[in-house]
């Protein structure tokens, strides 16, 4: 489902030239497995996510998400993989202050030219699949933070993708929050998403079917 | 889209209220005083001085030059009217002896002494015929009332000024038709006279024309001539002939074609109209100026409030990004939010300069004195006026989202998104 081949991210480093923060990572992620990439901070574990995810294209190497090689793909053709292909859990939630949690969850039809009028019944299955049937009319600052990450990961679920990108998606969470959310996860990954998850948390570490530690911009 | 865009704007509410407003004062400005313009301008034009675009007034040269030139008799007539684009010729023949009026009676429920100069032309009724209800502009006769026209011009003159100067009845173009007045023929309170007798006449008015003699009768042409043969004044020669061009695109080639007889053209008229007119242009198109450089700064002012709100919603278009969003789609957004501004910008503005105009169209008409010509508006609003100004609010708007959408298109989600 995922696989990258010499991937290496550099960024310019003022007068030391390039930062290199993923040095030639090769990875190889099968359909259904629950995966987690730890890591110290600042290891790439974020920047690895942004690129599997089509959010950063600055990257050398070959990437394959989905089936879909993400290396020289257009801009257009990068956003409709963000699109349909992927979805994003952020740790912050990134909720749209102003939209209600249906419409947050239905946020991806806006861009989608071949988005039916089915968005807002989509929107209510997808809430309904995170536990937060009824809580669809309310705006995020009317929600918890748990109830937030379910809307956001509602959202991320909206376009039915192949793939559930997660970044520290329990960061922002107290304990038991966490958990259920953590519970959540187990219980799309068992449905059969592909679930790659970057975190320091080591409750999602033990429900990750497979970890991996990114350190000196290589996984190991 | 429009929900997103909507959604932006409230997540800065001053910002986009001061955008909205700058693009309301600078449309509303422009639709003010080019309504205005246009309203005043239709006043000069077709009020007070209704020149008829298609009309030549051709008068007799001073100088005789050889074949040119000389006096418009029937010969010269028939050769203007030969011209080309020369769709008809009226002849004009002024009554060479002096006239007066002396009233004595009621003048519509009034009590009227009064004697007066009278000045008169004849013309070729086609001339005036249209605005003849009765159609009857004919000669009729020795001792028959001589129908005459009166310029609608010197009515409202009369009823602006001097009927509420001297507490007189205001009238009305039907008032008028049928009244009667005597005229003393070859007698004259300023001129001298030919020493012959002074005749009785009755003038009627049969109607009322802006082709009319301003300060004057405008008689049929055949009175004319039995009036100046019977004074044994010339009563062959002619002292205008107005020619009526096919087109009035025309008439450049016909006031050529004149002069080139050695005939001049009285453009007197024309040249004052021409003349307000541009004086009315010119301010008009100054005020225009000034409130299309106040769009212009609306357009700096949605730049900045876009900006800002662009920097405030960072994160917000960096999930959308990464839902689906391609750059197209972010510059979109912040495009179509300035458009909501450009087009509400656009409708308070027009709608205020409506509401503005029509409120001083009611203080002129219940502050302001009554004058010649003053107009039941002063303000026109057509059509193209509308959509210009929706067009230049856009234009502002538009140019004023151009930077902030680049800006909002090249925001890295990877980075705005990270922690």
């Amino acid at each position: 489902m995922i696989v990258t081949r010499r991937l290496t991210r550099s960024y310019p480093d003022g007068a030391r030239g390039r930062a290199v923060v993923l040095a030639g990572v090769d990875l190889e992620v099968k359909a259904g497995e629950f995966t987690a990439v730890v890591g110290r901070s600042g290891s790439g574990k974020s920047t690895l996510l942004h690129v599997l995810g089509g959010l950063d294209s600055g990257f050398e190497g070959e990437v394959t998400v989905a089936g879909i090689r993400l290396d020289g793909l257009a801009e257009l053709a990068l956003a409709r993989f963000r699109n349909r292909q992927v979805g994003f859990v952020f740790q912050s939630f990134h909720l749209v202050g102003g939209l209600r949690a249906h419409e947050n969850v239905a946020l991806p039809a806006y861009f989608d030219a071949t988005a039916g009028d089915d968005a807002r019944a989509r929107a209510l299955e997808a809430l309904a699949r995170v536990g937060l049937e009824g809580k669809a009319e309310r705006l995020p600052s009317q929600l918890s933070g748990g109830e937030r990450q379910r809307v956001a990961i509602a959202r991320a679920l909206f376009s039915r993708p192949r793939v559930l990108l997660c970044d520290e998606p329990t960061g922002n969470l107290d304990a038991e929050t966490a958990e259920e959310i953590i519970e959540l996860f187990k219980t799309l990954n068992r449905d059969g998403l592909t679930v790659l998850a970057v975190t320091h948390e080591e409750r999602l570490r033990g429900a990750a079917t497979r970890v991996l530690t990114l350190g000196h911009g290589v996984l190991s | 889209m429009v929900q997103l865009a909507r959604l932006g704007l409230s997540s800065d509410r001053r910002g986009a209220v001061s955008s909205c407003f700058g693009v309301a004062v600078g449309v509303g400005a422009l639709v003010f005083f080019v309504a205005l313009g246009l309203g005043v301008g239709r006043v000069v034009r077709e009020k007070v001085f209704p020149v008829d675009t298609s009309l030549v007034e051709v008068v007799p040269s001073a100088l005789t030059l050889g074949l040119l030139g000389g006096a418009l008799d029937e010969r010269e007539v028939e050769r203007l009217q030969g011209l080309p684009g020369v769709a008809r010729a009226y002849r004009k023949m002024t009554v060479r002896v002096p006239a007066v009026t002396i009233y004595d009676g009621d003048f519509f429920g009034q009590r009227l002494r009064m004697g007066l100069e009278v000045l008169a032309v004849g013309v070729d009724p086609g001339l005036v015929q249209r605005d003849v209800p009765g159609g009857d502009f004919s000669d009729h006769g020795p001792g028959q009332p001589i129908p005459a026209v009166l310029s609608s011009r010197l009515l409202e003159i009369y009823n602006k000024s001097f009927a509420p100067a001297r507490a007189l009845p205001q009238l009305s173009a039907a008032m008028l038709i049928g009244f009667g007045f005597p005229v003393e023929l070859n007698r004259s309170y300023v001129a001298r006279t030919g020493g012959g007798p002074t005749t009785s006449a009755r003038a009627q008015v049969v109607g009322i024309s802006d082709r009319g003699l301003l300060a004057g009768l405008t008689i049929p042409l055949a009175t004319a001539q039995r009036i100046n043969r019977e004074s044994h004044a010339d009563a062959d020669t002619y002292s205008a002939v107005t020619l009526e061009a096919a087109d009035p695109s025309r008439v450049p080639e016909l006031v050529a074609a004149v002069k080139a007889m050695g005939h001049r053209v009285d453009d007197q008229e024309r040249r004052l109209a021409e003349n307000a007119g541009a004086a009315v242009a010119i301010t008009t198109l100054s005020m225009a100026l000034l409130s299309v450089l106040i769009c212009l700064l609306a357009g700096f002012n949605i730049a900045h409030a876009l900006s800002a709100s662009v920097r405030a919603r960072a994160r917000e278009l960096g999930v959308m990004r990464a839902v689906g969003a391609s750059r197209g789609d972010v510059a979109s957004l912040v495009l179509a939010e300035a458009l909501v501004l450009g087009v509400a910008g656009s409708v308070l503005g027009t709608a205020a300069a409506v509401l503005a105009a029509a409120l001083l169209d009611r203080v002129a008409v219940s502050v302001l004195p009554e004058f010649p010509f003053k107009p039941d508006t002063f303000f026109l609003f057509p059509g193209w006026l509308l959509v210009g100004a929706l067009g230049l609010g856009l234009i502002a708007a538009r140019g004023g989202a151009w930077l902030p959408a680049r800006r909002a298109a090249a925001l890295d989600p990877a980075r705005v998104l990270a922690g």
